[in-house]
């Protein structure tokens, strides 16, 4: 069983990585209040996009490149939807998150099951030898290592920028936050779009590392976990990555477990990670009055400065 | 061939219906040409389960060009839907309606019940009616000698095995290929590893990761994508394809793999309408040149002694003088289930739900 623990852990740093990237984009977004149920949809156009770029010019980074620039636009249409247009959040979310899985589809359709050649990734080598970080952190993608710096950069830009605090501000009370003279619908603009740009590079990790091929709907459901991970991580970026790795890690485990023998039903055992997430999520955030502090107050709130 | 969406499909049908059927042209013999309709489950791809669906239909047509007028239905997910279908394609005077999945057969039944002048095929069909075949591909026969490759070629005895769902069709694709490589090597076991999922090629991916970090060198499976050979190769591991030939994405590892040739199934069924000779029956065919499965191309890589043993026994399969579940068999419990000298009748191999010897890893209790 110690043997398996380096790639157990390779793994699930690698399963747990489009969570992150998707949930850290939609926390900054429903932090400024605006939620976005649409991440399925962002991420699987992004995913597309980014495939056919990186197989039309066999780069990947130009790859992740365009499904950050493909997740943003989609981000656009809901932004327009939503804050100029003033329509309704939850609904304009779903209907983002169908018209993504269609029109992603629709995009693809020459490229229905291709894949790609294994991509060099081109990882930090420096660190090899040392025991047990060394073997994990030279087989990572450099991706993994952005969601770290992503995950830094948000929680830093949150809780300790003024920007953040503005962003925050947006969120919580928009009135309050205009009639000081901040631009909420920009703030909220941007934190939209920011969600949709993390989105499309969660699609384009999908498509291009972590399984690099073109499938309709090939996200599989990671952008509904990405949803729900952020409301029970109630709000907080660590707790976001917690859950991204724990549910990656619980999937990871049951399939090791598999291997190796040990498990019962293989039906049962790939409810787990979605059981455990939610569990410990809950778990480590009972405490309602910290719920309440976290929780965007006006999210989903449509506001009109005019109003 | 034309090719429609379920969705144009039936926008047009209610108002093309007849006028389609009347508007056929006829060949030199004045004979109209048979209308035939071939509905799929999900839209056609590069590779995978509907492609080898969609070639099948390229060479029916190749077959009697002139012949017949082609009408292929993509992206019919829902059973309710293929109901519909079927009954639409029907009604535009479609003779020949052929369904491409097993999820098809229960509206099938439900409409060739209804409609008797109308023959049905359905893939990997259970039940038949009198106007309704099926057929199904015995691609144990593939997977045993792709377990004879990988038992020869594995250097860590350990192979690896991502199933999508553990039903009979994936399971005897998995017992023939451990009763192929432990055929060549008895301290060969497979490790499996269930995904409960047909689309979701990250986990695809993370399972074949799994199964090679406890040391699998060797990976087959049953879901239908290109992703499982090259996350083996990205590894350095062997694979064996399955369903078409990835062999464009796999450049380097792929030993070979198990391909559905679905030609011969849909060119008869075309022949007998026009002949007025075609009879209900379930056929289920392996290898061989009027069967319903193929090798893939064999790597480059490997040895000519390897090599000929496979083809040999390939040839064996053909004629008749080896069969992959021939006796003593023992389930991975150490049950005998198979006697010497006997072969596990068809009707349990169509509903095999245990594991052979040298499977390790969670599997369903039979």
């Amino acid at each position: 069983m110690i043997d398996s623990i380096v790639p157990i852990l390779i793994v699930t740093l690698g399963a747990g990585t489009p969570l992150i990237f998707a949930a850290l984009g939609e926390l900054v977004t429903e932090k400024s209040g605006v939620l976005n149920l649409g991440v399925e949809g962002m991420m699987l156009v992004g995913a597309v996009v980014a495939f056919i770029t990186a197989s039309n010019t066999g780069s990947l980074w130009l790859g992740v490149g365009a499904g950050l620039a493909a997740g943003t636009a989609i981000a656009l249409i809901f932004a327009v939807l939503t804050l100029t247009l003033q329509a309704n959040q939850v609904a304009a979310g779903l209907a983002l998150a169908i018209f993504g899985a269609g029109f992603s589809a629709f995009v693809g359709k020459g490229y229905l099951g291709m894949a790609l050649q294994s991509m060099p990734r081109g990882a930090p080598s420096l660190l090899s030898g040392v025991p047990l970080i060394g073997p994990i952190l030279t087989e990572l993608h450099p991706l993994v290592y952005l969601s770290w710096l992503l995950f830094a950069a948000v929680s830093w830009f949150l809780y300790k920028s003024r920007s953040g605090l503005v962003l925050r501000a947006a969120g919580e009370s928009p009135t309050a936050a205009h009639s000081i003279g901040y631009p909420v619908i920009r703030i909220r603009y941007l934190a939209t779009l920011f969600g949709g740009a993390m989105a499309g590079v969660a699609g384009a990790y999908l498509s291009l590392v972590n399984a690099p091929l073109w499938m309709e709907g090939m996200t599989a459901g990671r952008g509904w976990i990405a949803l729900a991970l952020v409301v029970f991580a109630s709000w907080r970026p660590a707790r976001v990555m917690l859950g991204a790795y724990l549910f990656g890690g619980v999937t990871i485990t049951q399939f090791f477990a598999q291997g190796s023998g040990i498990g019962f039903a293989s039906q049962a055992m790939s409810t787990l990670p979605y059981l455990a997430t939610i569990v410990v999520l809950v778990l480590i955030s009972r405490n309602l009055t910290l719920i309440r502090l976290n929780a965007p107050v006006s999210l989903g709130k449509p506001f009109h400065p005019d109003r | 061939m034309k090719i429609v969406t379920r969705r144009e499909f039936l926008k047009s049908s209610g108002a093309l219906g007849v006028a389609a059927a009347a508007g056929s042209v006829g060949d030199a013999f004045g004979q109209p040409p048979l209308m035939v309709g071939v509905v799929h489950q999900f839209p056609i791809g590069d590779v995978g389960w509907e492609t080898q669906h969609s070639l099948a239909t390229k060479a029916m047509e190749a077959a009697f060009p002139g012949k017949l007028k082609v009408t292929v239905v993509t992206d019919v997910q829902q059973a309710q839907d293929a109901e519909r279908v079927f009954r639409d394609l029907a009604a535009q005077g479609h003779k020949l309606i052929i369904g491409t999945t097993f999820s098809q057969m229960a509206p099938m039944l439900k409409v060739a019940r209804q409609l008797p002048n109308t023959t049905f095929e359905c893939c990997a069909a259970i039940n038949t009616l009198k106007n309704m075949g099926a057929y199904e591909a015995r691609n144990y026969e593939a997977t045993y000698l792709g377990g004879v490759l990988a038992g020869r070629m594995t250097k860590s005895n350990v192979l690896g095995w991502v199933g999508a769902f553990p039903i009979p069709q994936v399971v005897w694709r998995l017992d023939g290929f451990v009763l192929g490589a432990r055929s060549v090597n008895p301290k060969v076991t497979c490790k499996v590893v269930w995904i409960n999922t047909w689309s979701d090629p990250a986990k695809e991916k993370d399972a074949v990761s799994a199964l090679i970090s406890q040391g699998a060198d060797v990976l087959a499976g049953s879901p239908n994508t290109p992703v499982q050979g090259v996350a083996a190769e990205e590894r350095g591991a062997w694979s064996f394809g399955n369903c078409s030939d990835f062999s464009k994405y796999v450049k380097q590892k792929q030993l070979s793999g198990d391909l559905l040739d679905w030609s011969n199934a849909y060119i008869e069924a075309a022949r007998d309408v026009m002949a007025g000779t075609w009879k209900s029956q379930s056929r289920w065919r392996g290898l061989g040149p009027s069967g319903y499965t193929k090798m893939a191309p064999y790597n480059s890589a490997i040895p000519a002694d390897v090599l000929a043993d496979v083809q040999k026994r390939e040839k064996d399969i053909i004629a008749g003088k080896l069969h992959p579940f021939a006796g003593p068999i023992k389930d991975r419990d150490g049950k005998q289930r198979v006697a010497a000298g006997a072969v596990l009748p068809d009707a349990e191999l169509r509903s095999i739900n245990w594991a052979v010897e040298g499977v390790e890893g969670a599997f369903p209790k039979a």
